[in-house]
């Protein structure tokens, strides 16, 4: 299935890219798609939440063809 | 030769230039007795930029009477003959001159790295 | 003895308004000593200063302008200004903070503080030019927007001197309005325009021609180069000059916690017709305040509306929180509350409060959610007290002990919320609950933790009390020290070293821990003198009974005995006895 994977904040400049679309298999997770495009977000210290199709969920939701998972860095505010 | 360039789109009007300015030059932390100055203002509805920096022009050695200002690739005043009459500050085009206990100050670029833009956050000073 | 610091001027300026003179005094060192500057230095001179149970609004409150020891200095950051009093729409302790350059030029005129006591017998304005004071005349002042006002003075004085100046609403001792500076900056919240209408005081003009003298400047300065490069304008920061404060939006819409309709539901899908990319399309230039490294304000210009803004707080509350997806009238909105000089949240939040009570059939305030026009017709009414403007100028705590709608005034202690819905981030309903001033994001930002960096679950109470502490002891130095909020890598470790090199004195990352937990208790023991305890630190009706119905946080709703579990946690880290009260010795030790 095809989901688009964008990025927010500085991740825009950790991964180099501010969107693009992504071929999974059915039934990926948010974290098995970032994870199969190099986002290692465990690991990543600026990683922040994910939303699909604008909405916050679980690092591990499931995904369905044609989601539009972003992904947020920390942001620190007030 | 090197100049100051100021970018306005990227001045923030933190004025942290002529803090650096005075730091290194006065000993404390004192804009007003700054080689530079520069800030922003709301007027009219308008943003307004108010860049007053020393572009080397040489207009202030042209102007004095007792030939205390020497201009290579940064301007020098020599004390001991300066008189402190103003006539460099007027016409100064930046009005970036300060006379101040009968001396004229003015930027020397700091031997050619300046301090202010070292410390310009947003890099809106260049010295190119 | 205690020993002198270097980055102070060491001297307070105190004005008395009645007698028209003034005096200066060395700063009490004892006191910077224990809570450093700004915030925790203003508080500790209230709570010594301000007897319990005054008027706010009467002879005997005073007005404290703050800096701290970085202000002035080339910091990052750091030329804020703290304006603090006893607040007219809380009966608590308030201190605001106002970007501009006052804070810096309040500092080189030679003072760590001024203290404007008692009352002008007619409408006037005090001009400080370093230690020269003079009180003039502002009948030809008086009654005009706080713009028109300070266009009048600018014009008169020059770029040299700043500005604070009230509008109408502060000159009618409005409990929502604020103080304003360089035209866009606002000391914002609890009224504290109203106690300087309360003075008759139109403005405060200042000029500050002096300097700041620090230990070794050289060095000192040098590492702030590397301070500024390394852990100010990077990556993790930069997001503040690229967007400013409308790069919350999208986290908060997403994040289920953007509140639409007053606080009646969050996540609106229609979220990128007032967004960041929307907005700044529209941006003329950038502005900071003194010693800035970043540049949050936004300058822009739409259709006839125009503003250095507008900041999320605003947008939020003036569009989906009331219904309205206008940019051009968020725009306005911000315009005409500057100008009138009220705080955009809490005027907003009245607003809204009305156009829920008029939609629900409660009372009919003649405004309902979506109508945007009127919206902006009102905040010129609330300023003004005209018509519905007089009712709804009691904000929303009183406005509903007298209309009804108690259960969805979104208020605590009478300050509104900011825009930041509990029942997506249940820490949040902590931290407006035990906040210093009433309702105030800017002490425990939850949202940090609980939606953008994910690191607690959010719709919980498990841990909040302490998560709810640490934000809040971090935001208390820091605030203390003068750091802007969005310096936001900034941690014990920076701050302890900036302090000891500009000071000359040693300051340890456990120091900053101290001072800030210190601050924290001081503002609750100025409260606690003034009588407010457990029974005041509330959530609103609405809050722990309505469940949320869309967004990530749909079927949300915190439950009573949730919230009451979050408040017995801070209480116990707090030291503090279970009805919020605070034992004897504690409060002793902070004096």
């Amino acid at each position: 299935m095809k989901v688009t994977i964008v990025m927010r904040g500085t991740l825009r400049k950790v991964y180099g890219y501010d969107e693009q679309v992504v071929e999974v298999p059915e039934g990926s997770t948010c974290a098995q798609a970032l994870e199969a495009i190099g986002v290692h977000y465990k690991e990543e210290p600026k990683f922040g939440f994910v939303s699909v199709n604008n909405m916050r969920c679980m690092i591990d939701d499931e995904l369905h063809d044609g989601d539009y998972l972003k992904a947020f860095s920390k942001v620190f505010g007030g | 030769m090197k100049r100051l360039k100021f970018k306005k789109e990227k001045c923030i009007g933190c004025q942290l230039c002529a803090q650096l300015c005075s730091a290194f030059k006065e000993g404390e932390y004192v804009p007003s007795k700054a080689r530079i100055a520069i800030e922003t203002t709301y007027d009219n509805g308008n943003l307004k930029y108010h860049d007053h920096f020393c572009i080397i022009c040489g207009m202030c050695a042209k102007a004095c009477p007792v030939d205390a200002i020497t201009v290579t690739d940064h301007i020098e005043v020599d004390f001991d003959k300066c008189i402190g009459c103003g006539a460099c500050a007027e016409k100064c085009p930046k009005k970036v001159v300060k006379i101040r206990d009968e001396k004229a100050y003015i930027c020397d670029t700091c031997g050619g790295d300046p301090k202010c833009v070292q410390m310009c956050p947003q890099n809106a000073l260049t010295f190119e | 003895m205690t020993q002198t610091m270097l980055g102070y001027q060491n001297k307070v300026l105190r004005i008395d308004l009645t007698k028209k003179g003034c005096s200066f005094e060395p700063l009490r060192m004892d006191f910077a000593r224990k809570y450093v500057g700004s915030k925790g230095l203003a508080i500790r001179y209230m709570y010594e200063e301000l007897e319990p149970g005054i008027d706010p609004l009467g002879p005997d409150n005073k007005l404290f302008l703050t800096t701290g020891p970085f202000t002035g200095t080339p910091v990052p950051c750091s030329g804020k200004l703290s304006i603090a009093a006893k607040s007219p729409a809380t009966g608590t302790m308030n201190d605001c903070s106002v970007g501009g350059h006052v804070g810096v030029r309040v500092k080189y005129a030679g003072y760590d503080m001024i203290i404007f006591e008692g009352q002008l017998d007619k409408p006037g304005y005090v001009l400080i030019d370093n230690d020269k004071i003079r009180f003039m005349d502002a009948e030809h002042l008086w009654g005009k927007g706080s713009h028109e006002a300070e266009k009048i003075l600018a014009d008169q004085y020059g770029p040299e001197y700043s500005i604070l100046s009230i509008g109408p609403a502060g000159e009618n001792l409005n409990i929502m309005s604020c103080i304003n500076c360089d035209y866009y900056r606002q000391a914002g919240r609890g009224g504290i325009g109203a106690v300087m209408g309360s003075k008759n005081m139109k403005a405060i003009v200042i000029r500050g021609t002096g300097g700041v003298k620090v230990n070794d400047i050289e060095g000192t300065t040098k590492r702030l180069f590397e301070i500024l490069r390394n852990d100010v304008v990077n990556d993790d920061n930069q997001f503040i000059f690229d967007d400013g404060t409308t790069a919350f939006l999208e986290a908060c819409n997403d994040g289920g916690i953007l509140p639409v309709n007053n606080f009646s539901d969050t996540t609106d899908e229609k979220w990128t017709e007032y967004n960041g990319e929307v907005l700044n399309s529209y941006r003329q230039g950038k502005r900071g305040c003194g010693s800035c490294g970043l540049g949050c304000g936004n300058f822009l210009k739409i259709g006839n509306a125009i503003c250095e803004g507008p900041e999320y707080e605003t947008i939020a509350v003036a569009g989906p929180n009331a219904g309205n997806r206008d940019p051009e009238k968020i725009v306005k909105f911000n315009e005409v509350c500057d100008n009138m000089g009220l705080d955009t949240i809490s005027c907003g939040d009245t607003i809204t409060w009305a156009m829920e009570m008029t939609e629900s059939g409660r009372h009919d305030f003649g405004i309902k959610f979506g109508e945007a026009d009127k919206m902006i017709e009102y905040v010129e009414k609330i300023a003004k007290l005209e018509g519905v403007g007089a009712d709804l100028a009691l904000g929303t705590k009183k406005a509903s002990e007298k209309f009804g709608g108690e259960d969805i005034a979104m208020q605590v202690k009478g300050l509104e919320y900011p825009q930041y819905e509990p029942r997506g981030s249940w820490g949040m309903a902590l931290s407006y609950a035990v906040s210093d001033r009433g309702a105030c994001h800017m002490r425990a930002y939850a949202p940090n933790e609980e939606v953008f960096a994910a690191s607690i679950p959010p719709y919980t109470p498990e841990g909040k009390g302490q998560m709810v502490y640490n934000l809040g002891e971090f935001n208390a130095i820091k605030f203390s020290l003068c750091i802007c909020d969005f310096w936001g890598t900034i941690d014990y470790a920076i701050m302890s070293e900036l302090l000891t090199r500009v000071t000359g004195v040693e300051w340890t990352e456990q120091d900053m821990a101290d001072v800030g937990r210190r601050v924290l208790n001081i503002g609750r023991a100025f409260n606690q003198r003034e009588g407010f305890n457990r029974a005041h630190d509330t959530v609103p009706k609405k809050i722990v009974r309505d469940a949320l119905q869309n967004g990530p946080a749909a079927g949300q709703v915190i439950p009573p005995e949730a919230f009451e579990d979050m408040l017995n946690q801070y209480y116990e880290i707090m030291g503090w006895n279970q009805d919020g009260t605070m034992p004897d010795e504690l409060v002793k030790s902070l004096l």
